[in-house]
């Protein structure tokens, strides 16, 4: 492996700091949400009636989808979903800010045991400081999505999506190499990022649809590094992986497409809106 | 010769590269990748098709004589590279007070100002989507030709396809704004942000000598791109437009996130998207 790990250090470093900078924007908008919330709840204008017609609206929808996870169970569970109309008593917004905090946790938890496996050791070491700081990443998301929710007078999300964590159970015990741990993380985050997306044309709050839309974009950028990094793995370039990447030349032609598979971001694998909502 | 001529070339210079992997294997996945991308385009259409129904029932006869004053003009402004196309006056200054800086939250806030709100906003943002995705492909046009002439050294075979596969995707970016435009009833864009081509983009391809220059060059078009659609989220009133900018932003920065690998810079090194360098509806199109 040739890797310079004190440079890769630095970057993450300077990562770090860029980070913070955003960070300091994404306050302006929580800030504000926070301001929306109490003039709503000072002026009891929270509408329990559009909440519950949204989410009946957004499931249906859903109903459309066919996500890849739906082999596993998720079928069914979507179609209890459209008998009922969940959580009459909430606002559609901080349902789906919830939810979105719900997969926050889940990827949290998902990175946290991957760094756990046998072979953690022995992934490349850039792929391991992608692992702590994407595990990092989805920390300041579930925050910045909690402190949306909690704004807007909802409560914060301290549990996994409920549908997504069997899934990531069930997939468990087959995580024996680093391309199962790949599959299973890319799955993850796009339906982070697909639900993100869906949720950045359905939210109404303005400050929580900017929330929103920061995160849908850096979900996605996780999607294009683990793609990029399953191609080379799986073409036996694993000495490839490196930053900064020792030779180009050396890629195939086909690599420098593999990150960025559609021109316009799916929606399929978006979740429910009130999926992941407090109950 | 044609740049589609050039690009088949440099793909068939690429393909007679050794390699030391599975070729076909990343073939395979990259047609399985295609199918996906064509998988997504019925989405977009019904989202262009949403938003393009607002806009015909919604259409107001003085909406639509501002609009046509401001589509209407033909101008003799080029590309950097896509000579004799038709081009579009377009110019997107309509307020005073702007001072056409280039940041975040000042970006949002010149937007909304300068235009106002409501169909008129929707569209003029959709002439400066379609503006900085025209000078996107131009811009790897330009990349492309360089690097067929020798001019960039030697270049990786999964740069040319990186390029090439970008520039298409902007190109369909391109299209969805201009579908929704000429479904307004007003002529497509297919001039270029002059004030980002000519106060940046030029400047900065006469510097570029290698690959990693015209890096640095595509990752600053894919931040502004990346940073202009997030700032106008929350300015876009109709809900397919906010739509359409929700399912491009993500894209841009996933080209943003490979650019910076081929820097050897970390690849996300945000966890927030952010709007600095978002441009303008002050940005002239010519």
């Amino acid at each position: 492996m040739t890797i310079d790990e004190q440079e890769l250090a630095e970057l993450t470093s300077r990562s770090r700091d860029v980070h913070n900078d955003a960070m300091r924007e994404t306050r302006e908008p929580l800030s504000e949400i926070v301001e929306v919330g109490r003039e709503h709840r000072a002026h009891d204008e929270i509408d329990p009636l559009a909440g519950r017609e949204f989410a009946k609206q957004r499931n249906l929808q859903l109903g459309k989808r066919v996500g890849l996870l739906g082999g596993v169970g998720i079928g069914a569970a979507l179609l209890g979903l459209f008998d009922q109309p969940a959580f009459a008593d909430k606002p559609s917004d901080i349902q789906m800010l919830q939810t979105s905090a719900s997969i926050e946790v889940l990827a949290i938890a998902a990175y946290t045991a991957v760094l756990g496996l046998p072979f953690a050791g022995s992934l490349p070491a850039v792929v391991q400081t992608f692992v702590t700081t994407t595990k990092d990443q989805h920390m300041q998301h579930l925050q910045a999505f909690n402190a949306a929710a909690t704004a807007l007078g909802g409560k914060a999300q301290s549990m996994a999506d409920p549908v997504l964590a069997k899934v990531v159970e069930a997939a468990k015990p087959g995580l024996t190499g680093p391309g199962p741990v790949l599959d299973l993380a890319i799955e993850l985050e796009n339906t982070a990022a697909e639900t993100y997306v869906a949720n950045t044309g359905a939210l109404e709050d303005e400050n929580a649809k900017k929330v929103t839309a920061s995160i849908m974009g850096v979900e996605a950028q996780h999607v294009s590094v683990l793609l990029a990094v399953q191609a080379l793995l799986s073409g036996g370039l694993v000495d490839q992986i490196a930053l900064p990447p020792p030779n180009l030349s050396a890629l195939p032609a086909a690599a420098g497409g593999v990150g960025f598979p559609n021109a316009f971001y799916k929606t399929d694998l978006a979740r429910a809106a009130d999926e992941g909502a407090v109950k | 010769m044609t740049p589609h001529d050039d690009t088949q070339q440099a793909q068939t210079r690429a393909a007679q590269e050794p390699i030391a992997i599975s070729e076909r294997e990343l073939t395979v996945m990259t047609a399985h990748l295609e199918e996906a991308h064509q998988a997504t385009l019925p989405v977009m259409h019904d989202a262009i098709a949403d938003w393009d129904e607002r806009l015909r029932s919604e259409n107001d006869p003085a909406e639509l004589a501002e609009m046509r004053a401001r589509f209407g003009r033909p101008s003799r402004r080029g590309f950097l590279i896509g000579a004799g196309a038709t081009l579009g006056g377009l110019v997107l200054a309509a307020c005073s007070s702007s001072d056409g800086k280039k940041s975040s939250g000042p970006a949002t806030t010149n937007t909304k100002a300068a235009a106002g709100g409501g169909l008129a906003t929707d569209l003029k943002i959709a002439a400066l989507a379609a503006a900085l995705e025209n000078t996107a492909v131009a811009t790897y046009q330009a990349g492309i030709n360089a690097a067929t002439a020798g001019k960039l050294g030697t270049v990786p075979p999964a740069i040319v396809t990186f390029a090439t596969t970008v520039q298409q995707q902007h190109k369909d970016h391109a299209a969805a704004w201009n579908a929704i435009i000429t479904g307004a009833g007003k002529p497509a864009v297919t001039g270029v942000d002059t004030t980002v081509n000519d106060g940046v983009v030029q400047p900065a391809f006469a510097q570029v000598t290698d690959v990693a220059g015209l890096a640095k060059l595509a990752l600053s078009l894919e931040d502004a791109a990346g940073a202009t659609y997030l700032s106008v989220i929350p300015v876009v009133s109709d809900p397919g437009g906010v739509k359409t900018v929700a399912t491009i932003q993500p894209v841009e920065m996933q080209h943003a996130a490979i650019l910076n690998f081929v820097l050897g810079q970390y690849p996300v090194p945000n966890a927030f998207a952010k709007t600095d360098g978002a441009r303008t509806l002050t940005d002239k199109i010519g």
